[in-house]
């Protein structure tokens, strides 16, 4: 069943998310990226950085978390969806130590071709409610009869 | 000063299994279609493919390593286009990602065009960031 265009525009709970050392070295490492500014604090200075921060991409995994409870509240299966692309627009980086607010809104849903396409906008902030990054992903979603994928 | 349609990076990545297993943990995506074959073609896809914020991840790298401080990157997006299969051996597959200049802003923020290809087929698609390029050699000028 296609979802309900009726809950375009809900707005789900801030969830929080501590960037923290440890999880940007592992990131780093886990997309093979050596630049010293994710693990060296001195590194990170000098380009006026106060201590680490968090590859581009990092962002998603704060993201993901509201992503996640909007996803249980529309009772769509992790399996069933495909992402289709996925813009980040950085006011600043991921700082180690910031303590993230990410709240989740529903900003579209389309129907095409038996699938919904969700768009999601995500925006990050530090807990003062300075704006860090702004996510825009599009998610599309099987029906829950497929299963099967032709990607 | 960078041109219009210059090429300011270019760089071939290799992933293999082993990055695949890497990524889940770090991400915390654990999608079996990104490390398990049964599942992977029981949903239909080729095989075991990477996780599109993976190949995303990598060419981010390309922008990093050019600009030293991952600040610099205002902007990226992409739009997943194709699969990213990744075969069970200890080579894994080539991802080969270039990014060149299309557009410089008066205020010297660059736009970029970034190709993220695997063989011939583009993997990513409208794949765009907006940088503030590494700052010119702080030496004066010399005239």
């Amino acid at each position: 069943m296609p979802i309900d265009p009726s809950v375009v525009g809900r707005v789900y709970p801030a969830q929080l998310y501590e960037v923290s050392r440890e999880k940007i070295r592992e990131f780093a490492e886990a997309i093979g990226d050596t630049n010293p500014v994710y693990v060296d604090t001195e590194a990170a200075r000098e380009y006026g950085h106060q201590d680490v921060v968090a590859p581009p991409t990092f962002a998603m995994i704060p993201v993901m978390d509201g992503v996640d409870i909007l996803m249980d509240d529309l009772g769509i299966e992790f399996a069933r969806v495909v992402h289709v692309d996925q813009r980040f627009t950085y006011a600043q980086p991921l700082r180690v130590g910031t303590r993230l607010e990410t709240t989740t809104r529903l900003d579209g849903v389309r129907s095409v071709a038996g699938n919904d396409l969700l768009k999601i906008l995500s925006e990050v902030r530090d807990a003062e409610g300075a704006g860090i990054c702004v996510s825009l992903a599009t998610l599309l979603v099987r029906p829950e009869d497929s299963g099967e994928g032709d990607a | 000063m960078l041109a219009v349609g210059e090429v300011v990076a270019d760089h071939t990545y290799w992933i293999t299994r082993e990055h695949l297993v890497r990524y889940a943990g770090a991400s915390g995506d654990f999608n079996p279609i990104h490390w398990n074959e049964r599942v992977a073609t029981s949903v239909g896809l080729p095989g075991v493919i990477a996780h599109g914020m993976l190949t995303m991840g990598l060419a981010a790298r390309l922008l990093t390593d050019w600009l030293g401080d991952p600040a610099a990157v205002i902007e990226y997006g992409v739009r997943f286009a194709r699969p990213v299969v990744v075969p069970d051996d200890d080579t894994g597959v080539a991802v080969r990602v270039a990014a060149s200049v299309t557009e410089v802003r008066d205020d010297g923020v660059v736009a970029l065009e970034i190709t993220v290809r695997v063989d011939d087929q583009k993997v990513l698609t409208q794949a765009r960031a907006l940088c503030r390029p590494p700052a010119a050699p702080s030496a004066p000028p010399a005239s």
